[in-house]
């Protein structure tokens, strides 16, 4: 049975628009940094998104930014109430997902593919025709994909990618991007299309749903047209590429079709990044070739603009990648209360809340969790008790401080996997994306005997039942407003 | 008068002069190809008046060194195999 969601884009701005969590903005606006600049200042003011009527230089454009940097808009993505808390959009999203398996998407004819309706192929294919935002004032170029994915297919096995990996415009028919080596697309090309020097086929869909973008940027453990159909509860529809073999959702807004070329590596970035720094510096990335370019009519380009808390690389990685490692987790038999990752951490830091059923139990957390396909992304694994509120950050620094010993609850491995874009890491660290890793074990000691333990020393822990219930019905009585 | 600018990965005090570089360059003419790449082989000078054209030059994280090089580009250069 379907869920309730957004087929497009457009429905998606509706609903954002109704919930008061997008605005239209019809001054003219231009695409050289001022729309970036909106969009960052909406990131950091946790503002609502604005949706672009008119874009300087660009007659027929729309833009729309920041499309899901808040709960929020995640919750209103997955057809919530904008309301929900947390806990439960993680527990909806658990749940839809739990499936091993889901469905094959459904093939649209192109006449009933929205983004079929223009068609630009040869010289007509041109990159400059589009919009493409400078997000930050010194990045290295104009960035196209900022809130998208590339499709792209296995060699020698039915495998499809959907990931989302950003790319600049160079020229007119060239795009340039970071395609890290252990992403699914990164193993698909470097291990067998470059060594055979063979071009990639790969399809760019900007401004997809938003589930189906939800989906390209999880680290899902299935093919991710099919993790889409199980957020839907449906198929997702898709089409056949003009240029090749590939199929993308019917209803995005932009499609870019062409080639990875193998064993060719442009200049590419620096990039605001996830992280909130331009960290990765200018360097040789993979190098994408267009040979057609369809769309809607009026497509509207979303943009998403990294730099400091929050905006949708860190809300979104964090809610996925924390909600992957609770399954994993579970599935290992681990008695786990519930894992969050802050989207404030920049996805670096977990909160893993555990009954302390035996001793080291964190350290098997942080090596199950480092030790993963997730491993990379993060380098921080906070252990704390069932007791704990994993959401709460003021009882993450209160665990920090106090349950954590200095020297044997910090456990540090030095060799990790870790990625180029770590602000603190030194060059050579970046270059082969090496990283430490750090569990902060905030669990006391199993083998403590039971009158060495301190107590917590908070309102629900040392009153009595009774005199809680008391204090908490006279609250108001006694004067309180709260 | 053209006006480009590049990236260096080194620091501006080592940027070679007057002599012959392969790199990329960005057009900054207005419109809708604004920022354009195309690799070049090219000469500079930190003296803004030597050669026709102006430089700007950005370090690796995008930092925009606040003079103006000036700039001969000798030819633009293809790098990605015909046919692709
Ligand atoms: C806005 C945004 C931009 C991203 N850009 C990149 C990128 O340029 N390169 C990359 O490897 N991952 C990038 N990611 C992270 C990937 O989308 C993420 O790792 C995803 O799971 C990739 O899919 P894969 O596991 O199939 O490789 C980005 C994520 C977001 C939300």
């Amino acid at each position: 049975m379907a869920y309730k969601y957004y087929k497009d884009n457009r429905a998606y701005i509706e609903a954002l628009l109704k919930t008061g969590d997008a605005i239209v903005v019809n001054d003219e606006v231009d695409w050289d940094l001022e729309m970036g600049a909106i969009v960052r200042r909406v990131c950091e003011k946790k503002s609502p998104s604005p949706y672009f009527k008119k874009i300087k230089d660009y007659p027929g454009f729309e833009g729309f930014g920041a499309p899901i940097a808040s709960y929020r808009k995640l919750a209103v993505s997955l057809g919530l109430d904008p309301e929900t808390p947390i806990p439960a959009i993680a527990k909806e999203y658990l749940s839809r997902t739990a499936a091993d398996k889901g469905q094959k998407p459904k093939i649209l004819n192109a006449k009933d593919a929205p983004c079929k309706e223009v068609v630009w192929t040869g010289d007509e294919a041109d990159l400059f025709r589009l919009p493409a935002p400078m997000v930050h004032e010194g990045d290295g170029g104009r960035y196209i994909g900022t809130w998208h994915f590339v499709v792209a297919k296995d060699l020698d096995t039915p495998a499809i990618n959907w990931g989302m990996y950003r790319q600049m415009v160079f020229d007119e028919k060239t795009m340039v991007g970071p395609v890290l080596p252990f992403s699914d697309m990164g193993k698909m090309f470097y291990n067998k299309y470059a060594p055979n020097n063979i071009p990639m086929p790969f399809a760019t869909v900007i401004g997809p749903d938003p589930l189906s973008a939800i989906a390209s940027c999880a680290p899902a453990a299935i093919p991710e047209d099919e993790f889409t159909s199980l957020l839907m509860g449906e198929p997702v529809e898709v089409v056949k590429c003009e240029t090749c073999d590939l199929y993308v959702p019917a209803h995005a807004e932009i499609i870019i079709e062409g080639v990875i070329v193998p064993n060719v590596m442009i200049e590419e970035a620096p990039f605001g990044e996830y992280t909130g720094y331009r960290t990765s510096p200018r360097e040789k990335r993979t190098v994408y070739r267009v040979t057609a370019i369809t769309m809607r009519k009026n497509p509207i380009l979303p943009i998403s603009n990294m730099g400091i808390p929050t905006d949708e690389g860190q809300l979104l990685r964090s809610f996925s990648l924390g909600l992957e490692m609770e399954r994993m987790l579970r599935d290992q038999g681990i008695p786990i209360t519930g894992v969050y990752m802050l989207p404030e951490s920049t996805h670096h830091l977990v909160v893993v809340g555990v009954k302390p059923a035996y001793a080291n139990i964190a350290t098997q957390i942080g090596q199950l969790v480092f030790g993963s396909k997730l491993g990379p992304w993060f380098h921080l694994v906070v252990v704390v008790d069932d007791k704990t509120d994993i959401y709460s950050k003021d009882e993450l620094i209160h665990n920090l401080s106090t349950r954590c010993h200095p020297k044997n609850g910090i456990i540090i491995t030095e060799q990790g996997v870790g990625t180029p874009l770590n602000p603190y890491a030194w060059p050579e660290e970046r270059k082969y994306s090496r990283a430490g890793k750090v569990i902060f074990d905030c669990l006391f000691p199993p083998e403590w005997p039971t009158s060495m333990v301190p107590i917590k020393v908070s309102f629900d822990n040392v009153y009595p039942k009774e005199i809680k219930e008391k204090v908490l019905s006279k609250w108001n009585q006694y004067g309180f407003k709260d | 008068m053209a006006e480009y600018d590049t990236y260096i990965l080194t620091e501006f005090s080592e940027l070679k002069e007057d002599e012959e570089i392969l790199g990329v360059l960005r057009d900054l003419a207005p419109g809708t190809r604004k920022y354009r790449s195309t690799y070049a082989r090219f000469k500079v000078s930190k003296d803004a008046a030597k050669y026709p054209d102006r430089l700007w030059v950005r370090l690796g994280r995008g930092q925009l060194v606040p003079t103006p090089c000036s700039i001969s580009v000798i030819e633009f250069v293809n790098v990605i195999p015909k046919g692709l």
